[in-house]
């Protein structure tokens, strides 16, 4: 299919080249010509992209119609049979045209290595030394080598390099930006080296020798902007020389990177056959040989693949050349291949996957035919994902090497000394030496979780896959980290790791990791998706200090992908008592295994955790981390960082607590599901109830602090005369707040229902008072009826009855034409209406159908939800916004996996609100699913599209003028986003992506940076000195002070008792009495026009006010634009300005008892 | 920045657009005043017994925590007062739904209000205007103390709890008149429909009224359905991809609509570029 197509295009292009040019001329022509509207058409293409804004594009029919040329249709055809649509294949020349050199780095580049290849060419001679005497060298030139142990035999000199060039990406053109990493491998002359040097690091040492002698010599040059000494993903014997040139303009990102290799062939590479010996343990642990002599010489695989790394960089390269002029989109595969890797954080430090193993898995891919030379760089992103998830290079590893030499290891002497096999062309080196089993799968999850968002048509591949970074801390649900790393050589004791230790040259962090790894997948089990652990990036040091220590290196990450299902549960159950498994499952536990009998008369072995609520069972992977590392790796648990769930506290109810509220949750919601069945078998109802909904944030778990059962101390309150209700008393402190839970009851629809506004109040006010007296006979509920609610007492809850009949939004629309004509206009009420009775309780059900699919849903809307508030952004992103949002984390979850814990679902939550394109996209949160699009194609050619996005992005761009700031659409509500109708402002929207950058930018790092004092409630204290007025709130008043941030002690009672609630009776209590949001809604109400005002509605003490600029210019004598102004006359003319003095009187005098003190904070406008 | 600045003490500020400023306080010890703007009520075309121009002051910018029992005892210094009415914005009277209990009426708005006072003698209103602005009137005094802040929101708490059968009454009230309503009307309709049937002589009185239920439902959605019904019925009659200039037609359709969306994934590319939105990293 194809190929044909290709030859004609071929073919075609050379008959058209002719007339191509003559059509794009008459085109230009015409644009020139001028016809009016095609000219200002082109303005306004222009002007979108300008100001940013997508606007619908329209073509004229002339521009639609003409008759394509041969050219044209072939880029369309091209377009859509090879990518899901043009869009991805410019946004891919994009990127890749971001990436990759220019022309003008290319030849600073060029000119800069020709300058240190020349300064290289004129290193003196030097007098042959012992090579432990390192006097040689200047005090300001340190060797870039740790050497342990001290002495090796050998002997050195300067001598000048024998070759010099280029290796790695730079020639092979695979080099990207931002980091430009230019490889210039300097060869050692043969005379300074010894065939025998491979022998006990002596080699290694010699080349950190030369690189410092080279060092020395180029220190004297001004051409060498500055100097330092890193290694070779992070391997100790490969340092590297690292030369920037002079500082000027754009030099930052470009880097040298100086190898000193030996001669080509120099070292037989048999000798690094992976089984064999080059480091002697006499030698390395100082002892004579008479000590070891019984001793069997371990196999040194990892310090032979480095020694061997070093002698083929050439080789390598003349393979990649070869295979990269037979495929013309190489280049391009490969860097899209980089950059997917980078965005993953896998392309950097010791055992990653490198742009060089990326480049060699193309090749690979290629050589076996796997790709064909002419595919596109797409493509070969596609295939090399493909081949990744599909094939386990820790079971079945492969190899480039088409006819090894019979020296050559063969595949399973390498899987028995190495995780992952990926050999190179030679067939002695294993690429993929230094990487770990995990690293791999991580690569491997990665890919196959790519592929599976690629096929996706409903989401932008392009944008999940390649432009969105995936930090660890994102990725995973759980993360902990070792930090002193000192420890880790006790382990290495503990383990018995001395060969290995050896085999990585002391470096006893890498040594000890596989096997913390290994531990650690075996005692996580399936609780865990994918144990991942972080680089450790290369270090770098100046040239003339010691080269850090093992220890100083950032504390290694880890981490953890859970398995929902497994995560939290509380018992491992292990073999029966007398399997022959037990001993290894005891052994595996230690003290914590022990004897169970089961309900099924099974008697195993067992460990039990500890938790008893949700939140402790989600910290459960750490008990096990801790157990596990303390006793077989001798890691304390004060090493031990663990990440999980710093942030619950937050939203954890009260000091004491250890719940963050999902009993709380579940509890409210069984007394729901009660009162609804009671509700459903009333008896003596006029009309019969046909549905009963929740409409409340804690009905579908995301409900901040969830509403607690409270046993009330009479004594603290006053009566109400006749109903005998409890009302607050005067002088006490705010009673304790108690939320009413609102519950829509629909009614059935009948004839008998009025068709009038106003009558149809009144007869849900008879139901709500006949509602009331049932339950109270029936159940003995304390209830109270007013016309819009019926509030009913039970189980220590209130609850918010709501009666709702189908039919009144449409009487509320109902309008008649001067014809007389009966038409039916949206109003406000009727929306209003339709959003309580409809739309809320449709969305509580909806999401708590998705709480329970994802039992972290919960807990991420109540973080992001106490973030909000916290932040004082409560007012302008409603709660079902927010839910929303979070909600969309969970549908929506291209590049990770749904979160598993509420900590990485709120890092989430602030990256979406940072980064997302919210003047240009819609944010489509599919529930349930209902969004599909495959049904049908609008052309049968087209591949499945989704039509319903296409749809709603289609409305949104043609009317994004008139549609709110923040805009979801819900397949209920795909053209309106009512949820976003009242707020939040543009400026307001613009406020709330800074701040959620910014908090997560410190979010990140308290978490991340062991170094800083762990105080993430920072990223919860709102910056109040961008406001201008602070009106400060007596704590007494505030009912909900325990829920603030940072808490309070409260020494005072609010007139509730511990002790179980009645589930039915007792007087009514004060339900919904907040001051301070009274207090908030008379002030806005009375000064809305002039100033904001914030709040955090979760125990804030604080009211900030910022006054509206437009507010205080002044304006002219207006009847309806007065509200609290006071005038200025000027002869005759007479201004208006806010009366600022009187309006911060009225503050107090409207919060009287409440305000504690009114602090004005900026001089602006104060009179 | 009191425009007073300056003039004598006991002389009415007066601003230029006839409007007078008194100063308003809450209490005698506050420390700041409001300005309140009043102006005897004269409007062009508005003729309303309940404004009678002549005894009508009109006063602007009247602070929340006055209540219409406030503004009567703030301006009963000039004279008897028959009526005060505040509202949120200047303009006319509304017909005021008196017959809905306080239950269903809803609460009004609170904030700054505009306030029409209408005085027994128009003396009142001269004697209003021509009040100093030094001297300011006192909302909150020792005999008549002004609630606010917690005092009112319990009050207001209290006041909620509504007693279950004064709304019952409230309602049923409400209800017996509606069906009062609805029956009279039943009976009007049943009396033109009588009026259309055949008398004894086989004659028909013929009135302009159309006939009542029987005709096609008179509104938007049923013709908008009609209509559609109508071309859903058309459509059904063509032939598609008969011709072969239809079938011409589908590719050509097929074409353009591939070059508008690559006009459009162009555009796109254009703002995101335009944004550094390919920047990986």
């Amino acid at each position: 299919m194809k190929k044909p197509s290709e030859q004609s295009e071929f073919e075609l292009e050379k008959e058209m080249g002719m007339d191509e040019e003559e059509i794009s001329h008459s085109e230009e022509e015409g644009g020139v010509e001028g016809e009016a509207p095609k000219g200002t058409k082109r303005s306004m293409k222009q002007g979108a992209s300008e100001d940013g804004v997508l606007r619908p594009v329209k073509l004229s029919r002339g521009e639609l119609y003409k008759p394509p040329t041969a050219e044209e249709l072939n880029q369309l055809k091209e377009a859509e049979s090879l990518f899901h649509c043009s869009l991805l294949k410019m946004q891919m020349e994009e990127l890749l045209k971001e990436v990759s050199l220019s022309e003008r780095r290319k030849r600073l580049v060029d000119s800069f290595v020709q300058k240190v290849t020349e300064l290289l060419q004129g290193v003196p001679h030097t007098e042959e030394v012992e090579l432990s005497d390192q006097s040689w060298l200047p005090k300001d030139v340190k060797i870039p080598f740790l050497l342990v142990p001290k002495a090796t035999k050998g002997k050195f000199h300067m001598a000048p390099p024998a070759a010099i060039s280029l290796v790695g990406s730079y020639p092979l053109g695979t080099c990207t930006k931002p980091r430009v990493f230019v490889d210039l491998a300097v060869t050692i002359p043969s005379d300074v080296l010894h065939p025998k040097d491979a022998l006990n690091q002596r080699y290694p040492r010699k080349r950190a020798l030369y690189l410092a002698g080279l060092a020395q010599h180029l220190s004297t040059f001004p051409d060498i902007g500055t100097m330092c000494y890193s290694c070779l993903h992070g391997n100790r014997l490969r340092p590297l020389l690292l030369l920037t040139p002079p500082a000027g303009k754009d030099s930052g990102s470009l880097t040298l990177r100086l190898h000193a290799c030996p001669p080509p062939g120099f070292f037989k590479p048999s000798r690094f056959h992976p089984q064999r010996n080059n480091v002697r343990t006499a030698w390395y642990t100082g002892l004579t040989a008479a000590e070891t002599a019984d001793v069997n010489e371990p196999p040194t695989p990892h310090y032979n693949s480095t020694l061997l790394g070093d002698l083929l960089p050439r080789v390598h390269l003349q393979f990649l050349s070869a295979v990269s002029t037979q495929c013309a989109s190489f280049k391009d595969g490969v860097a899209l291949l980089k950059v997917w890797l980078r965005q993953r954080e896998l392309d950097q430090g010791s055992g990653c996957f490198s742009g060089f193993v990326a480049s060699m898995l193309v090749a690979y891919l290629l050589s076996t035919h796997r790709v064909s030379n002419t595919m596109t760089a797409y493509q070969l992103l596609r295939n090399c994902l493909h081949f990744l998830a599909s094939t386990d290079l820790t079971e079945n590893g492969i190899t480039l090497a088409r006819s090894p030499d019979s020296t050559a290891p063969s595949l399973s002497e390498f899987h028995s000394a190495f995780q992952v096999v990926f050999v190179d062309p030679s067939g002695h080196l294993n690429l993929c030496a230094d990487m770990t089993g995990n690293t791999y799968k991580q690569v491997q999850h990665e890919a196959a979780l790519s592929l599976q968002f690629w096929d996706d048509p409903t989401l932008d591949g392009f944008q999940a896959l390649l432009m969105t970074p995936k930090p660890l801390i994102r990725t995973c649900d759980h993360l902990f980290q070792l930090c002193s790393l000192v420890k880790l050589q006790s382990s290495c004791k503990k383990l018995n790791l001395l060969s290995e230790l050896m085999d990585h040259s002391g470096n006893y962090i890498l040594t000890v990791l596989p096997f913390i790894l290994s531990l650690l997948q075996r005692g996580l089990g399936e609780r865990v998706r994918l144990l991942a652990h972080s680089l450790s990036p290369d270090p770098e040091w100046p040239v003339n200090s010691v080269p850090p220590k093992h220890k100083d290196q950032p504390p290694l990450s880890f981490g953890l992908l859970l398995n929902p299902e497994f995560a939290a549960s509380v018992l491992e159950k292990g073999p029966p008592a007398d399997s022959p498994k037990a001993l290894e499952f005891r052994q595996l536990w230690g003290s914590r295994s022990e004897l169970r009998r089961f309900q099924d008369g099974a008697i195993t072995e067992a460990v039990l955790w500890g938790g008893t609520t949700a939140c402790e069972r989600r910290l459960v992977p750490r008990e096990i981390t801790t157990h596990l590392l303390q006793l077989h790796a001798d890691i304390p648990e004060s090493c031990v960082r663990y990440t999980g769930g710093l942030l619950d506290d937050v939203i954890k109810m009260g000091r004491e607590a250890n719940s963050t509220g999902e009993e709380e949750s579940l509890k409210v919601v069984q007394s729901y599901d009660d009162l609804s069945r009671k509700l459903w078998r009333l008896e003596g109802l006029p009309l019969s109830v046909t549905a009963v909904q929740g409409a409340h944030p804690s009905l579908r778990y995301s409900q901040v602090f969830p509403p607690v059962p409270l046993k009330l101390d009479y004594s603290f309150f006053e009566r109400e005369k006749t109903t005998r209700a409890l009302v607050p008393k005067e002088g006490k402190p705010c009673p304790t707040y108690i939320t009413p839970v609102k519950v829509i009851c629909h009614m059935e629809g009948s004839g008998k229902w009025p068709h009038d506004q106003l009558a149809i109040r009144h007869i849900k006010a008879a139901f709500h008072i006949r509602l009331g007296e049932l339950l109270n006979q029936q159940h003995r509920y304390t209830c109270h009826a007013t016309p819009t609610h019926l509030d009913v007492y039970k189980d220590g809850l209130v609850f918010r009855v709501q009666v709702a009949y189908h039919r009144e939004p449409q009487v509320l629309r109902e309008s008649f034409s001067p014809e007389g004509m009966l038409c039916y206009r949206d109003n406000p009420e009727a929306q209003k209406l339709e959003l309580e009775t409809l739309h809320r309780p449709f969305l509580t059900s909806t999401l708590h159908g998705l709480q329970q699919q994802h039992a972290a849903f919960g807990g991420v809307c109540r973080l992001a939800k106490r973030w909000l508030g916290a932040q004082l952004f409560s007012t302008d992103m409603n709660e079902d916004t927010a839910d929303l949002l979070v909600a969309s984390l969970f549908l929506q979850t291209a590049p990770f996996t749904p979160p598993g814990s509420p900590q990485v679902g709120l890092l989430r939550f602030l990256h979406l609100l940072s980064t997302f394109d919210w003047k240009n996209s819609p944010l489509v949160v599919n529930l349930n699913g209902q969004l599909t699009g495959d049904a049908k194609p609008t052309f049968p050619l087209l591949p499945p599209t989704a039509a319903d996005y296409i749809e709603i992005k289609n409305d949104f761009i043609a009317s994004r003028e008139t549609l709110p700031v923040l805009f979801i659409a819900t397949p209920k509500d795909k053209k309106l986003s009512i949820w976003t109708q009242e707020g939040p402002s543009v400026q307001m929207l613009q406020r709330l992506v800074m701040v959620a950058a910014e908090s997560l930018r410190v979010l990140e790092a308290q978490l991340m940076d062991p170094s800083q004092e762990q105080d993430y409630r920072v990223a919860l204290r709102p910056p109040l000195d961008a406001y201008d007025v602070l009106i400060h709130l007596q704590p007494k008043q505030v009912p909900l002070l325990a829920q603030a941030v940072d808490p309070p002690h409260i020494n005072f009672t609010r007139g509730s008792m511990p002790g179980s609630v009645a589930s039915a009776g007792g007087a009514l209590p004060v339900i919904d009495f907040d001051p301070v949001s009274l207090y908030l809604a008379e002030l806005r109400g009375a000064f809305g026009e002039l100033a904001l005002f914030f709040c955090d509605p979760y125990g804030g003490t604080v009211i900030a006010v910022l006054w509206k600029p437009p507010a205080f210019s002044p304006l002219p004598f207006k009847t309806s634009q007065m509200n609290a102004r006071t005038v200025e006359v000027t002869g005759e003319e007479v201004r208006t300005v806010p009366n600022v003095e009187a309006i911060l009187e009225d503050f107090r005098i409207m919060g009287e008892g409440l305000v504690k003190s009114i602090e004005a904070r900026t001089e602006r406008w104060v009179v | 920045m009191a425009p007073s600045k300056g003039k004598n003490s006991n002389e009415p500020c007066i601003i230029p657009g006839g409007f007078t400023v008194l100063s308003l306080q809450f209490k005698t010890d506050s420390t700041s005043c409001h300005s309140v703007f009043v102006k005897e009520h004269r409007v062009r075309a508005e003729k309303n017994a309940s404004r009678p121009l002549d005894r009508t002051l009109f006063a602007i910018n009247i602070p929340p925590y006055c209540s219409e029992e406030v503004v009567r005892e703030l301006f009963s210094q000039f004279g008897p007062i028959q009526s005060v009415e505040l509202k949120e914005r200047p303009g006319g009277t509304e017909s005021t739904e008196s017959k809905l209990s306080k239950y269903f009426t809803p609460a009004s708005k609170e904030g700054f209000r505009v306030g029409y006072i209408v005085f027994k003698n128009s003396s009142s209103v001269t004697a209003a205007k021509s009040h100093s602005s030094d001297q300011p009137l006192v909302v909150s005094t020792e005999q008549k103390p002004v609630k606010t802040g917690l005092q009112k929101w319990i009050d207001q708490y209290s006041d909620s709890l509504i007693q279950k059968d004064k709304l019952q009454a409230a309602v049923d009230k409400f209800m017996e008149e509606y069906d009062k309503q609805k029956e009279e009307m039943e009976q009007k309709k049943k009396e033109e429909e009588q009026q259309q049937e055949e008398d004894g002589d086989g004659w028909v009185k013929v009135t302009r009224g159309g006939r009542g239920g029987k005709a096609r439902p008179h509104s938007e959605a049923a013709n908008q359905k009609a209509l559609q019904r109508e071309n859903k019925k058309r459509k059904r009659k063509e032939l598609l991809n008969f011709y072969t200039w239809q079938h011409r037609n589908t590719q050509r359709e097929h074409i353009a609509e591939l070059r508008r969306k690559f006009e459009e994934d162009k555009q796109r590319i254009a703002v995101l570029r335009a944004q550094r939105k390919f920047r990986p990293y």
